[in-house]
């Protein structure tokens, strides 16, 4: 007589599907490592654009925080969208659909873009500050809109990229469904950059990033199934 | 509702020669630019009803998977839009005379640019879709979705940055800072402009099964093919 295996909590069955995405991703490499080269690219053509001296002082701290996240927002973008996307291109979506429940493959494929936010941010913002002279202030502050960004982010981009997994045209899809439901995160993200570079905490652009992020995640948990089963 | 139907034309006319001949310019405004108010505002409320209404059907196409709510919440959204473009239209004529460009880039305006790609990118995403359930059903989620994160960029956003668009209609304190002629031909313009919505919602809900059972179920003629 065989013993039923145990059944695993939410938090343990997604971790199990982002550490999926994560040995797929480090088995093959490609996808990874072209997300982090168009971050570099994107660097670099943006520290010949400018440079460390091509801006007036009393609007560099401006510019340079909006910068670091357009280089963030189309580095992310051209690695989160494939969460779902992937699993349709290898076939195994639909082993996914049936072992799974929605909620919990959108959690752990959430999960691993995040984690792979945080490695883009993590080399391009010292890149770009490196690059560019870019004087942080408060990096604590800066740590905490990259994180409160980067979560946003992932969940959004993850639930949407379950949303045209299955469209045709996907990548375009992705750019148009994405780009104005990313915008209310991004403009608080930059105004609280300033602030973080100025050296103080924006408590205004952070709680609206904490609601954003808040309102994002419980959609996207309550949305799902939709999403993603079928 | 026949009688209503056909009462709304001169009800819609009283209200535009209100407009024109019974208030009195507002001060602080150049010429009759503040005349605008009486066709943007409705126009900006009724565009934010219509993806209400949207988000509602949504809602209801998910828990009873009935077409027809499917059929309203795209209807919606596709008037929804018509109402945007209007409200972006009438506020840069109003952009043009106070500020002396049609656009300003000014964060109202861009984010209501943005709503427009919001729910432009809804009938896109449609569109690409083949199968009809599953149309239905990602559109409703995307709808659902949007709509939780469409105060952000109608309501955060614009007030995160400083903006010239003057006072909203229910300015800080909570008040409507209107004389009674201005107030009175206002509130019969929203009255009027979300009747004219639902009238055309019940139109374009009606034309939508029509196009469905023509098999014409792709109204962007985007291929489905990657």
């Amino acid at each position: 007589m065989t013993e039923s295996a145990p059944r695993l909590g939410f938090f343990a069955r997604a971790w199990t599907v982002c550490a999926k995405d994560a040995a797929q991703e480090l088995r093959r490499r490609v996808a990874a490592a072209s997300v982090f080269f168009f971050a570099a690219t994107s660097l670099a053509l943006v520290s010949f654009a400018i440079g460390p001296f091509g801006l007036p002082p009393d609007v560099r701290g401006r510019v340079d925080a909006s910068l670091v996240w357009i280089i963030l927002f189309f580095s992310a973008a051209t690695g989160l969208p494939r969460a779902f996307v992937r699993e349709e291109e290898t076939g195994t979506g639909l082993a996914l659909r049936k072992l799974v429940p929605g909620v919990v493959v959108l959690a752990g494929k959430a999960l691993f873009n995040f984690a792979l936010f945080l490695a883009i941010a993590a080399l391009s913002v010292p890149a770009f500050a490196l690059l560019l002279e870019w004087r942080i202030g408060s990096p604590a502050a800066l740590a905490a809109v990259v994180f409160l960004g980067g979560w946003g982010l992932a969940v959004v981009s993850t639930f949407l990229s379950a949303l045209v997994a299955r469209g045709g045209q996907r990548n375009v899809l992705f750019v148009v469904v994405s780009f104005p439901l990313l915008v209310p995160l991004l403009l608080p993200a930059i105004a609280a950059t300033i602030e973080a570079s100025e050296g103080s905490f924006a408590w205004t652009p952070l709680r609206v990033l904490v609601a954003y992020d808040g309102a994002a995640t419980s959609a996207a948990y309550l949305l799902a199934s939709a999403a993603w089963e079928d | 509702m026949k009688l209503l139907k056909l009462l709304l034309l001169p009800y819609m006319a009283a209200v535009i020669a209100g407009a024109f001949l019974w208030v009195e310019p507002a001060e602080g405004f150049i010429g009759e630019s503040s005349r605008i108010v009486f066709f943007h505002v409705p126009c900006a409320w009724t565009a934010a009803l219509a993806f209400v209404v949207a988000a509602a059907y949504s809602l209801a196409y998910l828990v009873r998977r009935n077409p027809r709510s499917d059929r309203i919440a795209e209807a919606a959204v596709r008037l929804g839009l018509l109402f945007a473009v209007l409200t972006i239209v009438t506020g840069s004529v109003f952009a043009k005379i106070m500020w002396g460009a049609y656009w300003n880039w000014d964060p109202r305006q861009s984010s209501y640019l943005l709503l427009i790609f919001l729910y432009a990118a809804y009938l896109f995403l449609r569109a690409a879709i083949d199968d009809p359930e599953r149309r239905a059903r990602i559109g409703a989620a995307y709808a659902l979705f949007a709509a939780v994160l469409m105060p952000f960029l109608v309501f955060v956003a614009p007030r995160v940055t400083e903006s010239l668009h003057p006072q909203t209609v229910i300015n800080t304190e909570g008040k409507i800072l209107m004389d009674t002629p201005t107030k009175t031909i206002f509130f019969a313009g929203l009255v009027g402009f979300t009747a004219l919505f639902l009238w055309l919602l019940e139109i374009e809900t009606r034309l939508g099964g029509i196009r469905r059972r023509g098999g014409a179920g792709r109204p962007l003629g985007i291929p489905a093919s990657n």
